[in-house]
């Protein structure tokens, strides 16, 4: 279970996050939408553990644990996965390579044995085919040369591999076509699972015609304002953002 | 009124004067070498080494830095088993060539290789050479070396050189093994080890060619070492060097190439050794439609410095030269790169690029980068750049958060950062062994 509460971010010495307090328990899937500069990247970056965002106040506990005492690398091996908004091109670094790299830190964190590599091709053969992801793209260096959608849905087949049970969505659907939205949807609804939170992060109501949620909140001025079911992404896709901004200003 | 200034000789000028007084009868040579060398100890009492105030030697301070010249080494008469080469050779060592191996400046026939060289192919020991004269060599030797007649280590190497190689490839002649030259310093004492070596390609000529630089053993070595390489028409030569020396020696290395018509030279230096260390390439296209890549990497780490001074001189039009250098820098590790395109007033349809970078992996790391470019020509296409960094957080941050540690993820990425420089070299099994070498480097780190 992710428990956040009273937790103040401060980003460059300007405070964003405001006392927001969120519980997404196991199995379910939480959706945050809010308007631009709510603050709703800066919450999945003090989750993963970006340096320069700091926790002033209040806490993050995932499954007990204080997340904001660890490395972003604890983080990761805890179980904590962030899919990000803007995924980075790494030229030099073989795609194949950093994925083996990374399920075998994870492995390793666990106590488990590397991967051999026959068994390792096999599962991200596996993964990457259900996820439509040409071959090819396999081949280049991390996400150099990748267009958008590539871009998602080589996240989406990260966290089909690295197999996180809490799962964090920021901003997925940009810049994604209807047919790449659908792909990567499915993805993710694939890894829905009784033992799997997942907190989805967007602007628009779309993305959750796909990836449904259990609970939505809507972010403003650096707090969760409003709390609901599905049906409140709907009601904001026709009201707007319009009230939550003016509470913002 | 004229101010006449006049340096006071240091130590270390003072003991090569003084030693080749000594050494001179020792040295081999004809009567033209001999001439040579003369004319260059001449020419070395006037200026001495360079030092800062020498616009070419800004950031490398020779003249301070060379506190005193070790011993010259007329005869080689330590011992270095081949285990010992192939140890310090590390991933180097499993590569097939025929090899030629010279021990504390003179050449080591029992630890050389060359079985398998073929038809065409001549190489001989540079004493070998003085003694047989092969036509070639005659008319050949110093000449190259003649391009840059002011620069002093080159005139330090003319007047020292107490062995090295001369090679041929006769036209049209493909040599399918590469060659390797090893150079080792090895033994309990300090000394001065000047190596030349002279190659000749021919027409249509084609080969791979790797010098490596070695130590054996605990003490301090001085080591000088030309190339002269000449590349005739439509020949194709990769010219590699990897310089692996204990961080105690002064590593002063100096390649002069003329570049033939329709020739294509592609030349790559790695360096991880040496306390100091001076790289000059001094480059001339004399054929056009030529084609040269020049690059290279320096991995330093602790008080180690390394200079690579480069000039591409354009001097006939239609040829095209790419430079890219990439340094890596740790603890108060310094890297200098001084490169300089030169396009004469000929030589229109040039096309010339060049790039330097740094990675800057802590506060006291310098790079000192100044590219130059000198074009008299107005229908060329030049270009040069330089950077300086230290790792992309954000590229560090979205490793870690896929659970790879800080330490792991820095090595890939500057695993990254040099391989896209390896990729010059095409050669894959020298290719893969420098990647070794630069792995070996990131896990002492």
């Amino acid at each position: 279970m992710l428990e956040i509460k009273d937790l103040h971010v401060e980003v460059d010495g300007k405070q964003i996050l405001q006392g927001l307090d969120l519980t997404v328990p196991k199995g379910e899937v939480h959706a945050i939408m809010g308007p631009n500069g709510s603050g709703k990247s800066t919450l999945s970056y003090v989750i993963a553990g970006k340096e320069d965002y700091e926790v002033t106040q209040g806490s993050i506990l995932w499954n007990g644990q204080d997340l904001a005492e660890m490395e972003p690398d604890e983080r990761a091996a805890s179980g904590v996965f962030l899919a990000f908004q803007y995924p980075m091109e790494i030229p030099g670094v073989a795609t194949m390579t950093f994925l083996r790299t990374a399920m075998n830190a994870l492995r390793k964190a666990r106590n488990e044995k590397e991967l051999t590599t026959p068994d390792f091709i096999k599962i991200v053969r596996g993964k990457a085919a259900e996820l439509q992801i040409d071959p090819d793209m396999l081949k280049r260096p991390l996400n150099v040369g990748f267009s958008g959608g590539e871009k998602k849905r080589m996240e989406i087949l990260q966290m089909a591999l690295l197999e996180p049970n809490l799962c964090i969505l920021d901003e997925t659907d940009s810049g994604l076509d209807i047919d790449a939205l659908r792909i990567v949807s499915e993805g993710v609804n694939l890894l829905r699972n009784e033992g799997r939170a997942m907190l989805v992060i967007t602007h628009y109501q779309r993305l959750l015609d796909y990836i449904v949620p259990d609970k939505v909140h809507v972010l403003s001025k650096g707090k969760i304002a409003r709390s609901g079911g599905k049906e409140l992404a709907q009601e904001l896709e026709q009201s707007g953002y319009a009230g939550y901004e003016d509470a913002a200003a | 009124m004229n101010i006449m200034s006049q340096n006071i000789r240091t130590d270390a000028e003072q003991s090569l004067l003084d030693a080749f007084k000594t050494v001179q009868g020792k040295l081999p040579g004809c009567s033209k070498m001999q001439a040579m060398r003369s004319q260059a100890i001449a020419q070395f009492e006037q200026a001495g080494l360079p030092h800062r105030r020498v616009e070419d030697w800004k950031y490398t301070d020779l003249r301070t830095r060379m506190k005193t010249a070790y011993p010259v080494t007329a005869q080689s008469a330590q011992a270095v088993t081949s285990q010992q080469i192939q140890q310090a050779l590390g991933p180097l060592a499993g590569l097939e060539a025929n090899t030629m191996l010279f021990v504390n400046g003179h050449y080591q026939e029992a630890l050389s290789d060359m079985d398998a060289l073929g038809e065409g192919i001549e190489v001989l020991s540079l004493t070998a050479a003085f003694d047989q004269t092969p036509d070639w060599f005659a008319s050949e030797l110093g000449r190259v070396a003649l391009f840059h007649d002011n620069d002093t280590i080159t005139t330090l190497n003319t007047a020292f050189a107490s062995d090295g190689a001369a090679i041929r490839i006769s036209d049209k002649v493909e040599m399918d093994k590469l060659l390797h030259l090893i150079f080792v310093s090895a033994g309990e004492h300090d000394k001065l080890n000047t190596t030349r070596y002279l190659v000749s390609a021919g027409d249509d000529a084609k080969f791979t060619m790797l010098e490596t630089h070695i130590t054996v053993g605990d003490a301090k070595a001085q080591n000088n070492s030309v190339c002269e390489l000449i590349v005739g028409a439509n020949a194709k030569v990769a010219h590699i060097k990897c310089q692996l020396e204990t961080e105690v020696n002064t590593h002063l290395s100096t390649w002069m190439v003329r570049l033939g018509e329709r020739s294509n030279y592609r030349a790559f230096q790695m360096s991880t050794g040496a306390e100091l260390a001076r790289n000059q390439i001094f480059v001339r296209f004399q054929g056009e439609h030529a084609f040269a890549n020049i690059s290279g990497v320096f991995l330093g780490q602790n008080q180690q410095h390394n200079d690579t001074t480069l000039i591409v001189d354009h001097a006939v039009p239609n040829c095209s030269s790419q430079e890219m250098f990439k340094v890596v820098l740790s603890d108060a590790a310094r890297g200098v790169f001084q490169g300089k395109l030169e396009v004469k007033p000929i030589a229109q349809k040039t096309d010339a690029k060049q790039m330097a970078q740094a990675l800057l992996l802590s506060e006291q790391a310098e790079f000192d980068a100044k590219p130059e470019l000198e074009i008299f020509a107005d229908d060329v296409v030049c270009g040069h750049g330089a950077t300086s960094g230290q790792i992309d957080e954000d590229l560090l941050f979205y490793l870690r958060a896929r659970g790879i540690s800080e330490g792991e993820a820095k090595s890939l990425l500057i695993a990254a950062f040099i391989g896209e420089v390896l990729e010059a070299v095409e050669d894959a099994p020298i290719q893969e062994a420098l990647s070794g070498i630069a792995q070996n480097w990131l896990r002492e780190i």
